[in-house]
């Protein structure tokens, strides 16, 4: 009788679940032997570190993936820093708070290219950015935004298209927590910050290390932003990839780059996740 | 006494609700300002984009353009792969839906159901799709379908898509199964009903929204997403976000791909609002009938 059970359940399992397994284990599966010299589309397949030395030794590489950490930490913190004093605003329906947090997570809706367009109709050289700074004198001619090289443009749009989802995932759990709990915080006589400090923050922890960790993930391996907004001077990881793979079709170079972008978003992320939850409890202690 | 007690009672507190409410609308106007920088202004200027002459064109310093016309979008549909791409995001997403829905069900019935060791760490498997980078994803899936010898375009970003959105559908029915009840399903098996007539009358009614919602969500993703779509169909497949890149890309054409950008946004913000109306309307369904 058990194991018919256990039969069933892993019959059931198949189809979702199975799917899933099958297909992310054998891509990361191809990623790596071809990061090895396997699965060539030409020539003889053998093991080699050759395009392992290669990748990593390029100046290139190295500045890649500096530069798509940088952004990822950005995004990642930025969105959770800028969605917590909201989320605790929209705790408690008030006249009007779901139509602003409707309007607020509508970026959630719109795809990656779409608000790259949107952004550079703006900054343009007769957009509204460049009218309003010449009409209020700040300058006498348009300045070039586009592309610029602080990346700031790419650091404004993983703002605009995360945030949202970070306070999607706070809000929930802000609104979670009793209010007896923020009265009684409020009673021992805590000031604001203090509240946030020593009861939201230790309560929403979870979330936000949720939140991090996917926004996280999802910049350090961003290719639209970086390609339409992004400076033209350095490529994201993912960027790198897609040029290697489509230049004299060096695979095992971009299947390097790859892995390196997966290692990345992985310990990168929980890195991150990690140094939050530390940060939070030491907070705690003051 | 009483009511000098109550009167405290009720004027007290009325106080810094009058300052919050003040506050509220303070923040509120703040707010909406920025929410018409946010996505007024941004949406408008890509409509108007769509609409600029091309005749006169629209450059610094005009503040508006001078004069508008729905050339652009004519030009575009008859001069572009856009008519091709529509069809194939059109008939890619769907498919993706239904077939995605088909395969988590199963998972999702079981989550929902069946206790066993592991099912925690089991649950968390399934969101792997979301965590792996999806160009990672685009582009040594491309090279597994090579190296496995399928050539059809619409297959491969079948199958990419949806494993890639099963995570959604999976989480979406895993919450609609929980919420049929046990004691529905006894009650129709007590009464001698065929295991369809307990389906139709125990887990339909709980699990419509959810099959409606898992289908419409997985429907938008599907248009919208661009990875897979770029790098598996690409040159001979082409869907509307790949179109829409190349406006972008090298030779970037403002009012061409203000229209690319309008056609695949505005559709999907329509069903997303459905979507919520949907979700609303069937709250009453799942957690009214009594038992």
């Amino acid at each position: 009788m058990r194991w018919r059970r256990t039969l069933l359940i892993l019959a059931l399992l198949t189809p979702g679940l199975g799917v899933i397994l099958l297909m992310i284990g054998s891509v990361f599966y191809v990623a790596v032997m071809q990061s090895f010299g396997y699965y060539n589309l030409v020539g003889e397949d053998s093991f080699s570190l050759e395009h392992w030395e290669k990748v990593l030794g390029s100046k290139q590489f190295s500045r890649s993936l500096s530069y798509s950490a940088y952004i990822a930490v950005v995004a990642a913190i930025g969105s959770v820093i800028l969605a917590y004093p909201i989320a605790i605003w929209l705790r408690r329906p008030f006249r009007g708070s779901l139509a602003i947090s409707a309007v607020l997570k509508a970026p959630l809706f719109v795809p990656g290219l779409v608000a790259s367009f949107l952004f550079l109709n703006v900054i343009a050289f007769h957009g509204v950015v460049n009218q309003f700074l010449m009409w209020i004198g700040i300058t006498d001619e348009p300045i070039r935004m586009q592309n610029d090289r602080g990346a700031w443009g790419v650091v404004f749009l993983q703002l605009w298209k995360n945030m949202p989802f970070a306070l999607l995932l706070l809000t929930g759990a802000v609104q979670s927590i009793s209010d007896e709990v923020l009265d009684a915080a409020r009673d021992l006589g805590a000031g604001s910050f203090a509240r946030f400090r020593k009861v939201i923050a230790p309560l929403t922890v979870q979330a936000m290390q949720a939140a991090l960790i996917i926004i996280f993930i999802g910049a350090a391996g961003d290719f639209a932003f970086q390609v339409t907004a992004g400076p033209t001077n350095v490529q994201s990881m993912a960027q790198y990839m897609v040029f290697l793979k489509d230049s004299f079709g060096r695979w095992n170079q971009a299947a390097v780059v790859g892995v390196s972008l997966m290692i990345l978003a992985l310990f990168g992320s929980l890195i991150l996740a990690f140094i939050s939850s530390v940060v939070l409890k030491s907070g705690n202690k003051w | 006494m009483v009511s000098l007690a109550d009167s405290g009672a009720t004027v007290a507190p009325k106080k810094p609700t009058r300052r919050a409410g003040a506050l509220n609308r303070f923040l509120m106007i703040v707010l909406m300002t920025i929410v018409a920088i946010w996505l007024i202004v941004p949406f408008s200027m890509a409509v108007l984009w769509s609409l600029v002459d091309p005749e006169t064109g629209w450059n610094y310093p005009d503040l508006l353009p001078p004069s508008l016309t729905h050339l652009r979008w004519v030009e575009v549909w008859t001069t572009t792969a856009l008519p091709q791409a529509i069809a194939n995001s059109y008939m890619l997403a769907p498919t993706v839906a239904v077939v995605t829905l088909i395969l988590a069900s199963p998972t999702a019935y079981c989550f929902a159901r069946y206790d066993f060791a592991g099912k925690g760490l089991a649950q968390l498997a399934t969101l792997l799709p979301l965590v792996v980078p999806g160009f990672v994803l685009a582009i040594f899936f491309s090279s597994l379908i090579f190296s496995l010898g399928i050539y059809s375009r619409f297959l491969s970003i079948l199958m990419a898509h949806c494993v890639l959105f099963l995570p959604y559908a999976i989480r979406i029915m895993t919450v609609s199964f929980g919420q049929v009840r046990q004691d529905l399903i006894d009650a129709a098996r007590d009464l001698g009903a065929s295991p369809l007539a307990v389906f139709r009358a125990a887990y339909m009614p709980a699990l419509l929204p959810g099959i409606l919602a898992s289908l419409i969500i997985v429907f938008i993703q599907s248009i919208e997403e661009f990875a897979i779509a770029f790098i598996v169909g690409a040159p001979n497949f082409t869907t509307i976000p790949s179109i829409l890149y190349s406006y972008l890309g090298y030779n970037f054409i403002r009012p061409n791909a203000a229209v690319v950008s309008l056609i695949l946004v505005v559709p999907n913000v329509l069903l997303m609002l459905g979507l919520e109306r949907l979700l609303k309307s069937a709250n009453p369904a799942q957690t009214g009938v009594k038992g």
